[in-house]
């Protein structure tokens, strides 16, 4: 006698070769640094009251929206805490937020723009700082896409069932490399000062799990997407390099730091001349979600989208609802204007926000998508509200 | 569901088991083969009944359930392999065809523990709490008795418990496998050691029918498989009825 047939319900297996198991976000958190700066308190921290400086600053933020953000500065503009540190505060309040400790992780993926300390990597250093036991790390480094690099990275080994429980952080510290000192003496260009007035600090979490939330909604990971566009672009946005083409002999690691700093290579820059291709390609990117049936535009109900300046969200807004023609503005979510620009932290910090606030109901999807301009690369999450387990069936 | 499995009519079974001469009945002994079919359709019956694994039936099983399963089940199956070599050093040189096939099969088992482990690591638990375990009370018994068993002259009757417990390897393990997998989503990086036995148990059933099938099985040896068989088929319920005690 076979047990397969030992059941009322027939089981499909014998031989279940490749079974996954689910991924869902089960704890989310953030941590953004010291109160909320508005626009009139970025100069105490930053600088740059010159006239000139404060006119370009006024026609920026105008052009970004950005009404606050948060500085790990004090009011003089000294640095108050690591980027580590935010990390693990976000972190923490992730794994509160899911009643588990740093103990119960198996892995740790952390996306960052730039670390603390350029050895060794910044997972490392979290991991160091945040405790638990033994656990697999990545650290994701690029621009903002690296958040749900991370995050695809945690979320395939929960589906391989490598890893029951693993988290996920963004955290940007730009706000170092934003302040005055960095600017004494060189030709700032707009391709600075639309950064500079644009980033700010945080940090974003998330637990990822192979079961849902025992007792409360959860968010399952239906698939994560990432392309680079790379091979056909060139550098958009960067620092410690001179120019748009890297060099051997021109780059921050050649240079004497003295002249690195000198030459402006410690400023952030972006090519803002070549945004509006990055726009067009990202939804290019999402139409072709669409066009493969990863994303059944019948059945989005929610859109948490990052961009770096309300200039990008209309752009962005139209381009979704020509394929999305019920999208209307309840369902699109940013906190861009009121946490700033925080770079891969800030698609956890406007999830955790959505989330917290009782956006999302059982049943309903969410469309996460994260442009990065840094040599025009695109990330995608694709996530389910499910329902806690005893209440399964119930509801949905 | 309940399987309806017929067991003969306890009337005629007892008018045919004996007459005035005491001599076998006129139908004769029943076939070995027939007599822990009927063992095993009981262990059947009372699996049924066994909480986590009615409610594995019915769908309502938790992941907690699914780790208690392995923590309970990794604390005597560490055993296995050791009882077996016990068994083994216990055939004499007329049993040259028994030791061998237990040298071969304590090899084949003796690492299958560590599958159990990291499946239990895979879904959360700790490995550290997993070896520090204990057995339950199911547990002590079952293990109790095979070693005790082991240590008989020629423990001929353990192939009674071989067929027990390789069959609910072969026939149920994989099923229960993927029905953990169906109901909380496992991936089969968290099934590895119920998965593997329906492979594995499967090839060891195959050499233990060989071997009741080969004549060297005769009536006395038979009563004491068919009573050991028996009595692993409780014992193996109990364990499983009783997780955590």
């Amino acid at each position: 006698m076979d047990g397969c047939h030992a059941h009322d319900t027939p089981v499909p297996y014998c031989h279940p070769m490749g079974t996954t198991a689910s991924a869902y976000l089960t704890g989310f958190g953030r941590y953004l640094p010291g109160d909320p700066v508005d626009n009139d308190g970025i100069v105490a921290r930053l600088g740059g009251d010159d006239p000139v400086t404060a006119r370009i600053r006024g026609m920026i933020l105008e052009q970004n929206g950005i009404r606050q953000r948060h500085y790990a500065l004090d009011d003089d503009g000294e640095p108050t805490e690591l980027n580590e540190e935010l990390a693990v505060k976000a972190l923490r309040a992730a794994l509160d937020d899911r009643g588990i400790r740093p103990d119960d992780l198996r892995m740790l993926a952390t996306a960052t723009t730039i670390g603390d300390v350029l050895v060794p990597g910044f997972a490392s250093m979290v991991h160091g700082r945040l405790g638990g036991g033994p656990m697999q790390l990545l650290s994701a480094s690029g621009v903002c896409a690296s958040s749900l690099q991370a995050l695809d990275a945690a979320v395939s080994k929960v589906k391989l069932g490598e890893h029951p429980r693993v988290a996920v952080v963004g955290s940007e510290l730009a706000s170092r490399s934003l302040r005055q000192r960095r600017f004494d003496g060189i030709r700032a260009g707009m391709d600075s000062h639309f950064l500079r007035w644009m980033l700010s600090d945080g940090a974003g979490a998330v637990v990822v799990e192979f079961q849902p939330h025992p007792s409360r909604p959860s968010l399952r990971v239906d698939w994560v997407r990432h392309v680079s566009l790379a091979h056909e672009h060139d550098v958009c946005m960067r620092a410690g390099m001179d120019g748009l083409e890297p060099e051997v002999g021109r780059t921050w690691q050649d240079v004497g730091i003295g002249d690195a700093e000198a030459s402006g290579m410690f400023v952030l820059r972006q090519d803002v001349s070549v945004l509006d291709d990055l726009a067009g390609a990202g939804l290019r990117e999402f139409e072709q979600l669409v066009d493969i049936g990863l994303v059944d535009v019948s059945h989005l109900d929610h859109v948490v989208c990052h961009y770096s300046t309300n200039a990008f969200r209309d752009l962005a807004f139209d381009g979704l609802r020509k394929r999305i023609p019920t999208l209307d503005t309840d369902r699109w979510f940013s906190n861009l204007e009121t946490c700033g620009n925080t770079g891969a932290a800030s698609i956890f910090i406007a999830l955790e926000e959505a989330w917290r606030t009782g956006r999302f109901a059982p049943g309903e999807t969410i469309l996460l998508a994260v442009p990065e301009s840094g040599r025009f690369s695109f990330a995608f999450a694709h996530l389910t509200v499910v329902a806690p387990p005893d209440q399964q069936g119930a509801s949905t | 569901m309940t399987t309806d499995t017929t067991t003969p009519a306890p009337a005629a079974a007892e008018t045919a088991m004996t007459d005035a001469s005491g001599a076998p009945s006129p139908a004769g002994p029943a076939a070995l083969s027939d007599r822990l079919a009927e063992v095993w359709i009981e262990l059947e019956e009372r699996l049924d009944r066994v909480p986590i694994l009615r409610a594995l039936d019915e769908g309502t099983v938790t992941i907690d359930d699914y780790r208690r399963l392995l923590f309970n089940l990794r604390q005597q199956v560490v055993d296995g392999s050791p009882w077996i070599s016990r068994a083994a050093s216990n055939f004499d040189i007329d049993h040259f065809t028994l030791r061998a096939a237990a040298i071969k099969h304590a090899e084949e088992e003796h690492r299958d523990y560590l599958m159990l482990e990291r499946d239990y690591v895979a879904i959360g638990g700790s490995l550290d709490e997993l070896r520090a375990g204990r057995k339950n009370l199911g547990s002590e018994a079952l293990s109790g008795y095979m070693f005790t068993y082991a240590d008989r002259p020629n423990p001929v009757g353990l192939l009674g418990a071989m067929f027990i417990i390789e069959g609910l390897g072969a026939k149920r393990a994989a099923g229960w496998a993927a029905r953990f997998q169906e109901v909380l989503g496992l991936a089969d990086n968290q099934v590895h050691f119920m998965q593997y036995h329906q492979e594995a148990d499967g090839a060891h059933t195959g050499d233990l029918e060989a071997i009741l099938d080969s004549g060297i099985i005769d009536d006395a040896a038979a009563d004491e498989i068919v009573r050991c068989a028996e009595v692993v088929a409780r014992l193996y319920a109990l364990q499983l009825e009783e997780l955590d005690r």
